[in-house]
């Protein structure tokens, strides 16, 4: 009898080894594909041609131009790296010096272009124009005036 | 105690398993799995085109023969609606009214090896003429329609 009593009953407890296995994986997986929202991106809705044949953007460092959306189709001026310029021509020149000071640190730089698929032209071809003044400033015979296009494919 | 009585209470502390306790790890591990599902953007399917811009102030090419630049205008009308208009060489008769067309416009009429009857050479001049007032929308439209049928010497004008 005596014997029977000392015989205690084992704890009942739960694995929580794979469990916990599965979570630190989804944890690394989310690390490791999650990136950073880049702060550089203003949220735009841009274009999405049909049948698109643009292409998938390359690893090379690249500077991103967004044009700001206003009301209507007008926009409300320019951002890249952070920093805003107006949409006048004290504003652009200001972005085409900024800019040619990054060729010169960087001639392979890219440059993409942002803009909201309402927006008129007229707000988005001086940005050509200052990329091609930036390239001009920078003095660099290798900084070619180039543009990336920037689109959503949708399928 | 008697001697039964000691190596009994000896083996129920002996019987007490060691173990970390792991309730305030499973917990910081939660909370950055949560963070880290709410946190996360999986990134849209953004797209480039490359454009290369014309070099302004660069001499001319003394011997290169001027060629008529196709260009097409596009604006928008209303929200949605956009109007097409050609203007140059091949751009007689009804021209076409969507991108679409537009693109199969091009497409035959660029000369290949493969198909007859091609007049624009690959690097053709091709001239995306928007007004003012279109939208980016539609100007890519007739950008990509253009990219799309393998045109390679694409410019924007002014508006």
């Amino acid at each position: 009898m005596s014997r029977d009593r000392s015989i205690q009953p084992e704890p009942i407890a739960a694995n929580l080894t794979p469990m916990i296995d599965v979570t630190f994986l989804l944890i690394i997986f989310f690390v490791v594909v999650s990136q950073i929202v880049e702060v550089e991106n203003v949220d735009l809705d841009l274009p999405h041609p049909q049948e698109a044949a643009s292409e998938l953007p390359g690893e090379q460092s690249r500077v991103v131009i967004n044009v700001l959306r206003g009301a209507g189709g007008d926009s409300i001026g320019y951002r890249m790296s952070n920093r805003r310029y107006m949409a006048d021509t004290a504003g652009l020149e200001a972005l085409a010096r900024s800019l040619a000071a990054m060729y010169r640190q960087n001639p392979a730089l890219g440059v993409n272009l942002r803009a909201d698929r309402r927006t008129d032209y007229r707000w988005v071809e001086p940005v050509f124009q200052a990329v091609s003044a930036a390239a001009r400033l920078s003095g660099r015979d290798d900084v070619k005036g180039r543009v990336n296009l920037v689109v959503v494919r949708d399928d | 105690m008697t001697r039964t009585g000691q190596s009994a209470s000896r083996r129920r502390r002996c019987g007490a398993r060691l173990g970390l306790n792991l309730t305030s790890m499973i917990d910081v591990v939660f909370l950055l799995l949560v963070y880290f599902m709410a946190a996360t953007e999986f990134k849209t399917g953004e797209e480039i085109y490359r454009l290369d811009l014309p070099e302004r102030g660069r001499a001319a090419d003394p011997f290169e023969l001027p060629r008529d630049p196709l260009r097409i205008g596009v604006t928008t009308v209303g929200r949605d609606e956009y109007v097409l208009r050609l203007s140059g060489p091949q751009s007689a008769g009804p021209g076409p009214a969507t991108f679409e067309e537009l693109f199969v416009f091009l497409e035959t009429r660029r000369r290949s090896d493969r198909a007859a009857g091609g007049v624009f050479e690959a690097d053709h001049p091709i001239i995306v003429a928007p007004t003012g007032r279109t939208s980016w929308d539609h100007t890519m439209g007739v950008f990509n329609a253009a990219v799309r049928a393998r045109y390679t010497n694409i410019t924007f004008s002014a508006p």
